[in-house]
């Protein structure tokens, strides 16, 4: 009887103590949750960026390179279908990346060269990049633009809503070369194994 | 036969959709039901909005909107006209060639120096009838009041201080200070100057009306500047900070005479046709070839690149 008392109070305590945790975890949501109120959805955020001004660097520092963001939105095409696309040419350099959408038979691709050629003027004209091929792709990405929706006529008078799919793209060019991905060796690879076995600690050993 | 077929059928039928509708209310689902007699359907909850405007685009909204009470703005179809300044430079000063050239104590230099503005009798004139206006007005002290908006001007330009600016430079000159500028950061100093500035030239021209008058006098000064400007990620576009230039220019100040509260601000700068190039932009510009026809190729040795016509022009 005893025994069993104490086991309900230990699981009390534990249960109270979750419940502290939970409300301290609660609390500093609702804290954080604040930051994320004020987007609504005709903000056009990452175009704002290109409006962000850098103080004049000093001599030693090493020369900042530029960004450009653009974006295109409500494209009439499906936000899976061009994240294909977007994924293929993150970190390619602009060349490289209009030449691969030129090729490519998908419907996105003819509309994200045309933004990747807007994005390329745009630098030359108003960024000042100087060399317009000295441009690699940092981000892209595609958003579920506004759909309309619509009936879609089944058998028996049953009708289901037909989404009529658009989306954004949006895609971030920086100047300089495009950094390559590091190619980790077998070598290397045996190493960072054999480091991991080392690493591992025996608990409650002699 | 066949009312006994309908009959049974329609028993059916009956108990089937009671036996239905009674599982939808033990499970509280909603959904359509299916459409076989003319029976009672059941209530669509979501219709999507498509479906009734497949064939009326006869109403027009903007009378449905009246209809409802909203008021629309009554819109205007005009454009606005500036009149605080005139547009342009009336009549420009032609500096002559070699102004800054010949020292001061050579004797074509002393001849230059002693070029009053008393010999151009529409200069005297347009003094004049400023003069009958602006009684406070006099060339010895003009120039150098002339300088001191200058300076200010490109002051205010470097901190972009918008209400300064407009008091200080006129609506048609704000708009080729400040072009491009906004996401740039520009330093700029005035170091020193280096002879004292100069009414060289003055015109009264009057606008549209025959008594609308403005006062635009053209002053010269000759002074050292240092300007640097960085683009929008503070890399050095033009100039050098430390490094100042000898620049010598003509700059028109307007007035808008007939308003007593108008100030002299500054309107425009002559660029006379023998001035010296400007420094290059620390960038490298492709400069666009000829036009080729499909046979012919391009000839790098034979192909002059075509510099612009040396013309004086008013900025």
């Amino acid at each position: 009887m005893a025994a069993a008392m104490r086991g309900v109070a230990f699981i009390r305590n534990i249960v109270g103590s979750l419940h502290l945790r939970l409300q301290i975890l609660g609390g500093a949501s609702q804290q954080l949750s604040c930051l994320h109120t004020s987007i609504s959805l005709d903000s056009k955020h990452w175009e704002k960026n290109n409006l962000k001004v850098y103080p004049p660097q000093l001599l030693d520092e090493p020369r900042r390179p530029a960004e450009v963001y653009h974006s295109r939105r409500q494209i009439k095409y499906s936000k899976d279908k061009m994240w294909y696309l977007a994924k293929m040419i993150r970190g390619m350099s602009i060349d490289e990346a209009i030449a691969q959408l030129e090729f490519n038979d998908k419907k996105g691709a003819k509309i994200m060269k045309e933004v990747l050629l807007e994005a390329q003027e745009m630098a030359v004209k108003n960024h000042n990049v100087e060399y317009k091929s000295n441009l690699y792709v940092a981000e892209s990405f595609s958003g579920k633009g506004k759909y309309l929706k619509r009936i879609r006529y089944h058998g028996r008078g049953m009708f289901g809503i037909m989404d009529k799919v658009y989306c954004h793209y949006f895609v971030k060019l920086v100047e300089g070369l495009p950094p390559k991905p590091e190619q980790m060796t077998s070598f290397d690879q045996a190493k960072d194994y054999v480091q991991s076995l080392k690493n591992r600690t025996i608990i409650h050993s002699l | 036969m066949a009312t006994s077929m309908t009959r049974t059928f329609g028993a059916l039928r009956s108990v089937t959709c009671s036996s239905l509708k009674n599982a939808e209310l033990a499970l509280d689902v909603r959904h359509p039901g299916p459409l076989f007699l003319p029976v009672r359907t059941k209530k669509r909850y979501f219709i999507p909005p498509a479906v009734g405007l497949k064939g009326k685009k006869e109403e027009n909204p903007e009378a449905k909107a009246r209809a409802a009470g909203i008021v629309f703005r009554q819109q205007y179809f005009e454009r606005p006209i500036n009149i605080a300044c005139s547009a342009g430079v009336f009549d420009p000063y032609i500096p002559p060639e070699g102004d800054a050239r010949l020292s001061t104590l050579s004797k074509e230099g002393l001849k230059q120096r002693t070029e009053q503005i008393r010999q151009s009798a529409t200069s005297q004139l347009a003094i004049r009838k400023i003069k009958e206006h602006d009684s406070e007005f006099s060339t010895k002290t003009f120039a150098e009041q002339a300088q001191e908006i200058f300076v200010e001007a490109h002051n205010a330009l470097t901190h972009f201080n918008r209400e300064k600016l407009h008091s200080l430079v006129t609506e048609r000159c704000y708009p080729e200070m400040t072009r491009g500028n906004r996401y740039k950061t520009i330093r700029w100093r005035f170091v020193e100057s280096l002879e004292p500035p100069r009414v060289v030239h003055a015109r009264c021209p009057d606008m549209v009306t025959k008594g609308n008058l403005y006062g635009q006098v053209t002053v010269r000064m000759h002074s050292k500047q240092t300007i640097a400007i960085y683009d929008r990620f503070g890399r050095l576009m033009l100039g050098s900070e430390e490094q100042p230039k000898d620049v010598l220019e003509y700059l028109v100040i307007e007035r808008h005479l007939i308003n007593p509260y108008s100030r002299w601000r500054l309107h425009g700068k002559i660029v006379p046709s023998w001035a010296p190039p400007k420094d290059p932009v620390i960038k490298t510009v492709a400069i666009p070839g000829p036009e080729l026809n499909p046979w012919e190729e391009y000839d790098a040795l034979n192909y002059k690149v075509p510099k612009p016509a040396s013309v004086q022009w008013n900025k």
